[in-house]
């Protein structure tokens, strides 16, 4: 069978300071008709440079330095900017991330879908605009005729990403590229936009490439999977095979890395809690409630609503929801960045709810936050060491020996080497500022810590690393932990007890293994059915693709 | 990091050394000017009105035989005087009022923006010349009324990046570390802050020279025979139509080359701090 | 997030009967009226505030200054009986705040006091005067609008190219220029080496009669009347004028269009239009489009620089504009002039914010009112 798109030998990188990097080394695959093939690579990869090199659009200074790209057999690399323009969208489309910043802020969004219609296919405005109608319909947008006429700020984050697709479809091209289309996308959302796109192209005969850095979402959608490395492409198979028996040791380790580690008795602590007679909460919140006012529509949202849990003495509660459900606020209102407007806190046995900023600050040094984006929670102009040192400087010393020996104590911890203390936060790289800002939190020898989104936005390999980091913390020391997230994955392998919340209450709690394997109620199910666990979705084996260009 | 980098990043651009060159030009014509310039700039000289550029006299001479090269090496100094001193007054005034305004909302910080706001409403030189008339025109009138003009700009600026960051996660951080106000005040706003203010300053400086030449050059800034560059161009304005060139065109190429500067300064400044710009070096 | 603790106290009015009354009048507010009347009616009602700042302002500036103005308007002959006299016709006695009350007044009727240098009523003198200012401003709007425009999507669109290099350079000196500067040069060179442009003397050649006054723009009057000489006339006299205020301020309207542009031209939505296979010229257009917003404003400050600009040109060109008799006031000190003509600039000013401020809103959807 011929394929539909070949990549032969192809390489591309661009000029910086008059110097040549180069991000794809001699690519080479072929992309079947009517086939989904995923890519997956870790950051800096190369993969979503890959895609703008066969849509034609490397940025400014890159440049396609050799290879070809076949569509249908015709060359794509020598192609002149106009013909190469008509191909765009009409044959080969292309979306890509966060799609509320892929629309036009000023124009209307069934007009946009039109727009895309209309270039290609010369068709009029009224029929353009009737067929974007209809698009919106398929794939799944209620009252498609009154959300034509939205605005793209007016639209939550999944339709958005509905309208993306709608109009990489509207044109009717034959192959679709998918550049981490729905990151930032809560599970549930992720799952049905996902499942429609993949229907729908399936129904009209499209071959899809998925560029993604998560297994799950290959092994559930994908017949083929390609693994890049440094720009070259590591292994190349059906995914089944690949998930059997994986070649490369760089696809091993990934696979390993995303994989959860499951079993409750590799949890650490578990022996300990479960053998202690009397359980010790050094946290218990009651009744917890935080309102949100919006002044301008006079909209009053419940973030957190009538929340109540506790927190033993070497145990780590799991807090999953998605964007929107307020576990985010909790952990804030449990550190004081927001007051709350009723219910209890009440931390080791003390209740510390009404209690002012000054009677609360000797209290900081035991309950430490670790912050979602760690770029945005150090200060840029200060080094690493005054970073950590100061909580140290606030609240508990001023030695300058004593500070020093904790800050070294700390970074080994977390597995930083020492010579980082005297460098900035943004010569760090990602896994690197989330270990910091872990050490900084660990500085004061806090009884509770708060992880607020420990995983999101990190490679395959560093998440694995901080998950490990945070097991290793919790033998190591008798860590009491609030741990937020929406990755359900690292919950099993860290969590004692989970409580799952929904729009602001906890609907399920209980041991993690039990809430995982038989949810109770029907949003945690929901919920679990959203993950993308990495194994084939029984009974979906699709043909093989025989394809002799590996 | 920090001096040899910048160093190297300056050499690489034209523009910054550019820039640097006509500072030190004028920090030399302020410091040494009396001792470099052969003829006094307000003794007046009827003998030698109006000559054409020459050997003697390099730029000429003006109506009343003052040689024009010498008026403009010490206007340098008045120039800078006023605009340096005017700026650096605002800065003094502008960015604490800008810090606790951003930082600490409520009626009060309302009020004073709506006050700032007011001023900058007005057309700079408008206002600029309604203040000088009222204060009358002395040289530290000029740059009081200056001073006056660039404090809501300064505070604006300064709340502006108050207010962007304080909701930034750090600054949350330094709450959950035991900060204070005061240390997240000065500790970690100010210096972030004080960034993108320190190019305003150089752009500032260039915008109080145009400022003091115009409104010397309508007659409502500094008097005669004060050296100053606008004021020469006025002097001269008369006899440029009638085809003394040199008279208007050499006191307004020192303003041009002025501002110039601190424009030129003022943007490599501002590519120096961008935080972008700092490639990761690991 | 906040400086402070949020207080819990904004959420317990939620139940008072107070709010549920405001929330009512929010609902029909945003229900029953369309949206661009919502942005003129909620502009208009700040305006009126604004005026009265205004005057306020306006009225304080000048009792700030030092000295007797009794003394000042009779000259220093006169008695000290007169000076007393004087003194109490002009309500000089009573409080600040009463005669800021008889100042309100007076203008309200139409009375901002006598020019000691015209001896006329300011009010006439302004009237007479301020045509001839808005009409230079206006011109010179328009040039530097598409100057810079024009100057700045051409960068934008070929980076790199000629219009970016000398853009870039432009933008950088035409800061630095004065705009005195710029005049005179202009005149140098066009009137006594070229000798192809009218004299600086005024807005019509000497030996050409004014037109009948229905706008008092010269160019508009004469075109109206068909009086082809004086059109001819008035838009020679224009052309150095306004090409001194063009050239000194299209520079900043240049690089901060250029900015603007560039951010929406390489914005991701427009990355997203090209991998959809749109035009250039779409996604030009696109980007214009999506720059307006920042654009209006910049043309606010733009009124205001023209302005101050327009003091300083008038003066030289002899333009018998209100900024030449604003100057001719700071000089002889003719406060009450100097008085009408501020709070006919700050009533101008208002004016052009409280347009751009309505158009702004008008052209970008995001804007909730």
């Amino acid at each position: 069978m011929k394929p539909i798109l070949e990549l032969q030998e192809l390489t591309a990188g661009f000029e910086q300071d008059g110097e040549w990097v180069n991000v794809l080394r001699s690519i080479t695959f072929g992309l079947a008709e009517n086939e989904i093939l995923g890519i997956v690579g870790e950051t800096g990869s190369g993969k979503s440079v890959l895609a703008r090199a066969i849509m034609g659009l490397l940025p400014g200074n890159g440049r396609i330095r050799g290879g070809d790209i076949r569509f249908r057999g015709k060359s794509l690399v020598g192609l002149k900017p106009s013909e190469y323009r008509k191909i765009r969208g009409s044959e080969i489309g292309l979306i890509a991330t966060n799609a509320k910043a892929l629309l036009d802020p000023v124009e209307r969004v069934g007009n946009q879908i039109a727009r895309v219609l209309r270039e290609h296919r010369g068709v009029q405005w009224d029929l353009a605009k009737q067929a974007a109608i209809d698009l919106l319909a398929k794939v799944g947008i209620r009252d498609p005729a009154e959300r034509a006429e939205s605005y793209p700020h007016q639209l939550s984050g999944g339709m958005a990403q509905r309208v993306i697709i709608a109009m990489a479809l509207v044109a009717q091209p034959q192959v679709l590229l998918a550049d981490d289309a729905t990151l930032g996308l809560d599970a549930t959302v992720q799952v049905q936009v996902l499942d429609m796109m993949v229907e729908r192209c399936r129904q009209l005969g499209l071959s899809v490439i998925l560029i993604t850095h998560d297994l799950g979402m290959v092994a559930h959608y994908c017949d083929r999977v390609a693994i890049v490395r440094d720009g070259q492409i590591v292994e190349l198979k059906p995914v089944s095979r690949f998930l059997a028996a994986p070649e490369s040791e760089y696809s091993r380790e990934l696979l390993e890395s995303a994989k959860p580690k499951d079993s409750e008795a590799d949890m650490p602590g578990f022996e300990v809690r479960s053998k202690s007679a009397q359980p010790d909460a050094i946290l218990a919140v009651q009744q917890l409630t935080k309102i949100f006012a919006t002044p301008i529509l006079n909209r009053f949202v419940r973030a957190v609503d009538d929340v109540s849990f506790s927190i033993d003495r070497g145990e780590t509660l799991a807090l999953v929801g998605e964007s929107g459900s307020g576990k985010t606020t909790i952990g804030q209102c449990l550190v004081r960045l927001l007051a709350p407007n009723s219910g209890k806190i009440i931390f080791d046995g003390q209740d510390i709810t009404n209690w002012t900023e000054g009677q609360f600050r000797p209290l900081r040094r035991r309950i430490q936050i670790v912050f979602q984006e760690p770029y945005l929670a150090l200060n840029p102009r200060w080094r690493v060491f005054d970073l950590i040192a100061e909580p140290l400087r606030l609240l508990l010393y001023r030695d300058r020996k004593k500070i020093t020996a904790r800050v070294h104590a700390v970074l080994e911890m977390v597995k930083l080497p020492i010579s980082l203390t005297r460098v900035f936060p943004n010569e760090l790289t990602a896994g690197e500022q989330k270990r910091l800002g872990i050490a900084r939190a660990l500085a004061t020898e806090p009884d509770l810590l708060i992880f607020d989104e420990p995983t999101t936005a990190l490679d395959i390999r560093v998440r694995a690393q901080i998950i490990e980091l945070v097991r290793e913390l919790q033998s190591r020391t008798r860590l009491s932990a609030l741990y937020i997230t929406h990755d359900l994955n690292s919950v099993r392998s860290l969590a004692h007890r989970v409580a799952v919340m929904n729009r602001g209450r906890i609907v399920e709690t209980g041991p993690t293994a039990q809430v995982f394997s038989q949810p109770e109620q029907p949003y945690t199910k929901a919920l679990l059915s959203a993950e993308l666990p990495i194994e084939r979705p029984a009974g979906t084996e699709i043909a093989q693709y025989e394809y002799n260009h590996e | 990091m920090k001096l040899v980098d910048c160093i190297y990043r300056i050499a690489k651009r034209p523009a910054a050394l550019i820039g640097l060159a006509l500072l030190c030009i004028q920090i030399v014509a302020v410091l040494f000017g009396p001792l470099m310039t052969p003829y006094s700039p307000v003794e007046a000289n009827p003998l030698e009105t109006l000559q054409p550029p020459s050997l003697q006299h390099l730029l000429g001479t003006d109506v009343s035989g003052m040689d024009i090269l010498s008026r403009i090496v010490y206007a340098t100094r008045i120039n800078l005087l006023i605009s340096i001193g005017a700026v650096g007054a605002a800065f003094m005034v502008g960015v604490p009022i800008g810090l606790l305004v951003g930082y600490y909302r409520g009626p009060v910080s309302g009020l004073i923006m709506r006050i700032f706001d007011f001023i900058q409403a007005f057309p700079v030189f408008v206002l600029g010349l309604a203040l000088v008339s009222v204060l009358g025109q002395e040289i530290w009138n000029v740059a009081i009324v200056l001073a006056i003009l660039f404090t809501p700009m300064f505070a604006r600026l300064i709340r502006a990046e108050v207010l962007s960051l304080r909701e930034r996660p750090f600054v949350n951080a330094a709450r959950c570390n035991g900060a204070t106000d005061a240390v997240i005040l000065f500790r970690h706003l100010l210096p972030n802050a004080l960034t993108a203010s320190s190019v305003q300053i150089s752009i500032s400086i260039g915008m109080a020279i145009l400022l003091t030449a115009g409104l010397s050059f309508i007659g409502a800034g500094v008097r005669t025979p004060t050296p100053e560059w606008g004021l020469m161009v006025s002097d001269g304005a008369q006899q440029m139509i009638l085809g003394v060139w040199w008279d208007s065109l050499f006191p307004g190429l020192a303003i041009v080359l002025s501002v110039l500067c601190f424009a030129l300064l003022g943007d490599e400044l501002k590519t120096l701090f961008d935080p972008s710009s700092v490639r990761r070096r690991r | 997030m906040t400086g402070r603790l949020s207080l819990p106290g904004v959420s317990l009015k939620s139940g008072s009967g107070l709010a549920m009354v405001l929330a009512k009048l929010r609902k029909l507010w945003h229900t029953l009226i369309p949206r661009f009347m919502r942005i003129m009616i909620s502009r208009l009602i700040i305006f009126v505030p604004q005026l009265f700042g205004v005057l306020f302002v306006t009225f304080f500036l000048i009792r700030l200054l030092p000295g007797d103005p009794a003394l000042t308007l009779l000259g220093n002959l006169a008695t000290p009986e007169a000076i007393a006299a004087l003194r109490e016709r002009l309500g000089l006695n009573q409080s600040i705040l009463n005669q800021f009350v008889l100042y309100a007044q007076h203008v309200v009727h139409g009375d901002l006091g006598t020019s000691i240098l015209t001896s006329n009523p300011v009010t006439v003198d302004l009237w007479e005067r301020a045509p001839a200012t808005f009409e230079l401003i206006f011109y010179a709007l328009i040039c530097t609008v598409v100057v810079g425009l024009l100057m700045a999507a051409l960068a934008v669109v070929r980076p790199g190219g000629f219009f970016d290099r000398v853009g870039q350079l432009y933008g950088l000196v035409a800061g630095a220029i004065p705009d005195f500067w710029v005049a005179l040069i202009l005149i140098f060179i066009g009137f006594h080496c070229l000798n192809w442009a009218p004299p600086p003397f005024g807005r019509l050649d000497t030996f050409v009669s004014t037109p009948p006054r229905s706008t008092g723009f010269l160019t508009f009057d004469s075109l109206f009347v068909g009086d082809w000489a004086a059109f001819g006339s008035a838009v020679s006299r224009l052309i150095l004028p306004v090409a001194t205020l063009t050239i000194v301020n299209a520079g900043a309207v240049m690089k901060m269009a250029r900015t603007v542009l560039a951010a929406n031209y390489n914005s991701d939505f427009a990355k997203h239009k090209r991998a959809c296979g749109l035009r250039e010229g779409t996604i030009v257009w696109s980007a214009l489009r999506n720059s307006l917003p920042p654009l209006i404003t910049q043309l606010g400050f733009l009124a205001g620089f023209l302005l101050g600009g327009a003091v300083l040109v008038e003066t030289i060109f002899s333009w018998n504009g209100v900024g030449q008799y604003a100057v001719q006031a700071v000089v002889r000190s003719d406060y009450a002039a100097l008085q009408g003509f501020v709070l006919l600039a700050s009533i101008f000013i208002l004016l052009v914010y409280l347009t751009v401020d309505i158009v702004y809103e008008l052209a970008d959807p995001r804007i909730e009112v």
